[in-house]
């Protein structure tokens, strides 16, 4: 039998996991559930929360709870939840092993791996946060495709004859456009655009912000410092704008919202389809020049589109539709869920690479153009950033390239090579992704040849390597986050922070087959719990002899081995109890 | 070193649809998943005869037969010296993958 890997759609407000199952693809279901609220919260017990209870928590604890992390991935921040800081990776891992364990108890076995996908305009740093959240889950991320392409996989694997495709994919944070091309089996992308930082929860905030401002022009209330009365507003914005899609107006209603001078504030008030659209109106404007910038990039014109796929909850926004039709004259479908076929795409993927027969084949494009700067000329003057592209957007993955370059004075030692991604001729202007130096070149005159090597993965993600040509001299680097870099050590701690949190829950729910904890077990949970409650007061040498003994733990509990699990366990009391006296 | 003809297995001759079916049919048969070398050999064959400027580049820098010189030397050793315009010099490039030989349809052409 094949390995088994999951498809993983790991959205902004909601997830799903699915598996292909004697050729069909199947989106698991928890408690008949198919999609999987991305809400993390902590309850009053101190017990981790996925999902609905989470969202529903929400409401009254929202300092107990994360909603959206999605927007902050691959950003060096932490948010804070139930009084403890985590990185968004952590959040995001919370998540993954939720889906992990319902996708676990459906199979009933262990699953270690997945494919993950990310918005196609996700930068490298996101991508690599995604990737770390994997691992913190417990999840070995075989592959990262771009959710506008698994959408389409999910459609094409069915299609017979040739069709020219562009997917519209909003979700709750980002916004994507692909063209594919679909033929003979094979989904090809043709080019890719986006914004990582739209979405449905764009639109909610409008709509707060109007409550908020009625709030305080006729009540004289200011509600955003107080964080019940605004995870209530934000909810209720929510719910109109879903309301909205059906309907041309909405009453807006939230009694007792909060206290005022001693006296009780009710909100009331009407919002019709008009004035939101008049407010969501800019960001429309922008999905649809990104359509046409992708279709620009495919060589197309609407005509070429033979039809258009709406993925993500946010494309249930009629004037949406309305605005596709005006450009390309023909209605949008929507026959695959848009919620379920990312995660459907995924699925299929993984499929594919674990060498299951699947019909479609995937070729996909990279949305960014990756290049690195160099003495140059910029409108006609000498500027010493220009930029040079090496790889140029919409090029197909996997793809190598190799650019010479020359150091550019006599003895020159080191070569200062940074990376950049995107479309200016001044490279200061694009992203910077990385930087490194080559250092201990020859000694020669200026003109020593340099060759830079740009490798991008099947994941989108950079790997570059120079070398000095006539030496051999080489370095290379993988860019990695170069914002958040979370190191091998944080990746194994938040690994056991996470596990932790998730102790009770994972008894409760424990695939067939494996019983409920022991006594000794249970006591060994509690001595982890009680080790890394002294995290923050140790020295990172003892840190790390606790984090070591609590791995050795987990894996005697998981392996059944009571003689192991002993032993790590009489370990970790013994430097719990020197810690704590 | 495979010709990128070779590597899609078309006929130089093959027309742009021809060459794409081949390109999709060889991705299917080696999709990026599975053999990525493979896959970007494919890929990059396609890229550089995907469309009639691409094969008429690759058989100028690229195509071992096609004696750019001696075409140029046939040319010029003309009775009657050719005007190198605009046209005629499409032709040129035209003929190292159509016909091979320049000689055959110079003449005629360069006195209308």
């Amino acid at each position: 039998m094949n390995e088994i890997i999951i498809g993983i759609d790991l959205g902004t407000t909601n997830s799903e996991v699915a598996i292909v199952e004697n050729g069909q693809v199947r989106v698991i279901t928890d408690n008949g559930k198919k999609i999987l609220p991305s809400f993390v919260g902590i309850d009053d017990q101190g017990q981790i929360m996925v999902g609905e209870a989470a969202r529903n928590q929400y409401l009254v604890y929202p300092e107990r709870t994360i909603k959206s992390i999605k927007r902050l991935m691959g950003q060096d921040i932490q948010v804070d939840m139930a009084g403890h800081a985590y990185a968004p990776q952590e959040i995001s891992a919370i998540i993954l092993k939720r889906l992990k364990a319902i996708a676990e108890a459906h199979v009933k076995q262990p699953i270690t791996k997945a494919v993950i996908t990310v918005p196609a305009y996700f930068s490298d740093a996101q991508r690599q946060a995604t990737r770390e959240a994997g691992e913190i889950a417990g999840l070995d991320v075989v592959r990262m495709i771009n959710e506008p392409t698994a959408a389409a996989l999910a459609y094409g694997a069915s299609q017979a004859d040739r069709k020219h495709m562009l997917v519209y994919d909003l979700g709750g944070g980002t916004f994507d456009v692909s063209v594919v091309n679909i033929q003979a089996g094979v989904v090809e992308v043709l080019s890719s655009h986006g914004d990582n930082h739209l979405g449905g929860d764009d639109f909610d905030q409008q709509i707060v912000d109007h409550i908020l401002d009625h709030l305080s022009e006729t009540k004289g209330v200011d509600a955003r410092s107080n964080s019940k009365a605004l995870a209530r507003i934000t909810r209720a914005a929510e719910n109109a704008k879903l309301v909205l899609s059906d309907q041309p107006f909405v009453q807006i209603e939230e009694e007792y919202l909060l206290e005022h001078e001693g006296a009780a504030v009710h909100l009331s008030l009407e919002l019709s389809r008009m004035d939101y659209e008049e407010m969501i109106a800019d960001y429309i404007n922008a999905t649809i020049d990104a359509v046409h910038i992708a279709l620009k990039g495919a060589k197309f014109t609407p005509a070429d589109i033979d039809e258009i796929v709406l993925v993500g909850g946010s494309t249930r926004t009629p004037c949406i539709r309305e605005r596709l039709f005006n450009e390309f004259g023909f209605e949008p479908h929507s026959e695959v869920d848009p919620d379920l076929c990312v995660a459907m795409g995924a699925a299929t993927q993984a499929a594919m690479i674990s060498g299951q027969n699947v019909d479609a084949v995937l070729v996909d494009v990279t949305p960014y153009t990756y290049g690195t700067s160099a003495l140059g000329y910029l409108d006609g003057e000498y500027y010493p950033h220009t930029f040079i592209p090496i790889i140029h957007k919409n090029t197909a993955l996997p793809n190598r390239k190799t650019e010479a370059f020359m150091t550019t004075y006599d003895g020159q030692e080191i070569v200062d090579v940074t990376i950049y991604q995107g479309e200016d001729p001044d490279a200061l202007n694009n992203i910077k992704i990385g930087e490194f130096l080559i250092e201990g070149l020859q000694d020669v005159a200026q003109g020593n040849i340099i060759t830079l090597t740009l490798d991008l993965d099947l994941n989108g993600m950079l790997h570059v390597s120079a070398q000095e040509k006539a030496t051999g001299l080489e370095k290379s680097i993988t860019i990695k986050n170069a914002i958040s870099r979370f190191e091998h050590a944080a990746l194994d701690s938040a690994k056991t922070r996470i596990n932790t949190l998730f102790g009770q829950l994972e008894a409760e729910d424990a695939i067939a087959g494996q019983n409920a904890d022991t006594p000794e077990i249970a006591e060994a949970r509690k001595l982890i719990a009680k080790a890394e409650a002294l995290f923050d007061k140790t020295s990172d040498e003892d840190k790390e002899d606790m984090i070591d003994l609590i791995e050795e733990i987990q894996t005697a509990i998981e392996a059944g081995s009571s003689d192991e699990l002993q032993a790590a366990s009489v370990k970790l009391a013994d430097i719990i109890y020197y810690l704590e006296s | 070193m495979k010709t990128p003809y070779e590597i899609l297995e078309v006929a130089e001759q093959a027309t742009d649809s021809e060459i794409k079916q081949a390109y999709l049919q060889k991705v299917k048969q080696y999709p990026p998943d599975r053999d990525q070398g493979m896959f970007q050999q494919i890929h990059s064959a396609y890229e550089i005869i995907k469309d009639i400027t691409g094969r008429e580049k690759y058989a100028l820098f690229n195509y071992p037969e096609a004696d750019f010189n001696a075409l140029l030397d046939q040319a010029f050793s003309l009775a009657e010296p050719a005007i190198m315009n605009a046209e005629l010099f499409d032709k040129l490039l035209r003929a190292g993958i159509d016909d091979k030989t320049f000689l055959t349809t110079l003449p005629a052409k360069a006195k209308s």
